[in-house]
């Protein structure tokens, strides 16, 4: 069973690497983004060492973080939009797997070659340029990993649960535009979230966006204590558990509206 | 029970209601109007295993849909099916893994990698045992003198080579019932004999059963025992072509060529047109008229040349069960 899964991954992870231009223009785009937000920041601090206890490096990290794993994270929102769009998803539920499985393991695939072939070479070059704190400890380091790897879930799930949207509506476009301004905004990967007012600061804890790159990033720069981890450990497991479940709820609902389009 | 069991389906869908031009934009933005439109009503009919049946209708008769319930794509509104003992909408992933659906316009086939590379995906994705892949992927090509083009991409192929590609892509993890969604449309006669004769021998070998839907009548004939015929949603006839052929096919042409120009004296129930170079054509309903009869009465009166019987093709005989006329 798992075998459909990994070819599923595998493919995807291939088909990643056919366009080789494409990819290494990517590269240069994400450490271009990096760099001018680093550019905008020095200048907002004009050689001050820190603000409001939050210094250059940290903010530096943050960026190289966060967007170096928006990278990673990166999920085709029209996944099921596109098929539901052309009909195919008629062929797909003839296979003899979980289309979730199926989705989850597609993106899993171009993930890990993001990871490797992406994050990886855009990482060096960045610190290279403009430096970066270094993990606090290496227990640290583990549950920053940890911490990371719940993130990916968070963001996945989300896409997950507004993709279903699509059974009710055609065109999902604006649906998906309106997700990645919230997304963008308030994980803290274009504005880090230090920054943002204490009573935005307290809304966002009760939003999801907050656990998918900030989290990582203060576990990362050993901002949280040890109990504080664990609730947001917590708090990112709350949040996958609930939006699969409303995703898996809406998915059930809206298999009964399914309309092969096109015959 | 049988193998397959379909009880009193029926299924409809909404669809949007919008009048042409700027007009109709606007007011469909405002207050969209929807119409049901009933796909497939009240359809009943029971497939025995090992069974062979064809599927016919005109465009928009429910024929696909019903293929789509009973492959566990759509949900029917109400109404039962089992398959095998499976509900195909509701136990769909280990449902799925049992049987193979060929759809004529879409493929399952990655369109950028080599079909062999598909094969390989499906075997992966299907679990299928290395000697069984082998055997049956050996076979099918073989049958379907695919040999030429296995290693060729899915986007170089003909419209009849992907198809036979689909084919085999729906076979290869041995399914016990195949569904086939016109899979004869838009190839040529020689492919669509090809794949008439591959269907044959796998149904008659294998003891895989079949269902399949087509406009082309042919294929009916020259594979299907039994024919179902649905319009506008409903089962309109389920039977063998032959008993279609005594219950509604009765009507008879005689050609008659004479070696002389002259009129033919009226017969009662025979209807007598005249064609060009002295041939005639009687029609009648067999029933009526003996046809016995009728020749040596003409053969006594006339000098004749030639005399031709003809039976009316199937596909005129549906054509008149489309118009509501049988």
């Amino acid at each position: 069973m798992l075998r459909a899964y990994l070819a599923f991954a595998k493919k995807s992870f291939l088909q990643k690497s056919a366009y080789r231009f494409d990819h290494f223009m990517g590269i240069f785009n994400t450490i271009l983004r990096i760099f001018i937000f680093w550019e905008i920041y020095q200048a907002l601090y004009g050689g001050r060492a820190e603000v409001d206890g939050i210094t250059m490096s940290m903010v530096t990290t943050n960026f190289i973080l966060s967007m170096g794993l928006s990278v990673v994270f990166k999920v085709n929102d029209f996944y099921l939009p596109d098929k539901l769009q052309d009909g195919s998803i008629a062929t797909e539920l003839l296979l003899p797997v979980s289309f979730h499985g199926r989705m989850l393991a597609s993106n899993l695939g171009s993930s890990l070659f993001q990871l490797v072939f992406h994050f990886v070479p855009a990482l060096v070059v960045s610190v290279l340029i403009m430096g970066m704190e270094a993990p606090v400890s290496a227990p640290m380091f583990i549950l920053f990993l940890v911490s990371t790897l719940f993130g990916y879930f968070v963001l996945w799930s989300i896409s997950f649960l507004m993709q279903m949207m699509s059974f009710w509506m055609l065109n999902v476009w604006a649906v998906m535009t309106i997700k990645d301004v919230f997304v963008n905004v308030l994980s803290g990967s274009m504005i880090p979230l230090w920054f943002m007012p204490n009573w935005m600061q307290g809304v966002l804890k009760f939003t999801p966006f907050s656990y998918i790159y900030f989290t990582p990033v203060q576990i990362y720069l050993g901002q949280l204590s040890i109990k504080e981890i664990f609730i947001r450990f917590a708090m990112q497991a709350f949040w996958i558990f609930v939006l699969l479940m409303a995703g898996a709820f809406f998915w059930k609902k809206g298999q009964k509206k399914i309309v092969v389009q096109g015959g | 029970m049988s193998f397959i069991d379909v009880e009193q389906v029926s299924k409809s869908f909404r669809i949007n209601k919008r009048s042409a031009g700027v007009a109709g934009m606007l007011m469909n933005l405002v207050a969209p109007k929807y119409e049901k439109k009933q796909a497939v009503k009240d359809i009943s009919f029971q497939i025995e295993k090992g069974e062979m049946v064809g599927f016919i209708g005109p465009n928009g008769a429910g024929k696909s849909t019903t293929i789509k319930m009973l492959s566990g794509i759509l949900y029917p509104d109400s109404g039962k099916i089992s398959v095998n003992g499976y509900i195909p909408y509701k136990q769909r992933k280990e449902y799925v893994a049992r049987i193979g659906v060929v759809f004529g316009q879409k493929s399952q086939l990655q369109w950028d990698l080599p079909v062999i590379d598909s094969f390989e995906l499906l075997k992966a994705i299907y679990s299928i045992k290395e000697d069984v892949y082998k055997k049956n992927l050996n076979r099918f090509v073989d049958m379907l003198d695919m040999g030429g083009f296995v290693n060729q991409p899915v986007r170089q192929l003909s419209l009849g080579q992907r198809m036979r590609a689909d084919i085999v892509a729906a076979l290869l993890h041995s399914p016990e019932i195949v569904f086939f969604d016109e899979p004869t449309i838009g190839v040529d006669v020689l492919g669509k004999e090809t794949i008439r004769e591959f269907i044959r021998e796998l149904n008659a070998q294998d003891q895989v059963t079949m269902l399949f839907t087509t406009h082309d009548m042919q294929d009916i004939e020259k594979t299907c025992n039994r024919l179902i015929i649905i319009d506008k949603g409903s089962k309109m006839y389920d039977g063998s072509l032959q008993s279609i052929r005594e219950k509604y096919g009765t009507e008879r042409r005689l050609i008659v060529e004479l070696n002389q120009e002259e009129e033919l004296e009226g017969i009662e129930g025979v209807t007598i047109d005249n064609l060009e170079n002295r041939k005639k054509s009687l029609s009648f309903d067999n029933n009526q008229v003996n046809i016995n009869d009728l020749m040596n009465n003409l053969l006594q009166k006339y000098s004749i040349r030639d005399l031709t019987v003809s039976e009316p093709e199937i596909e005129s005989i549906i054509q008149k069960m489309y118009n509501g006329e049988v």
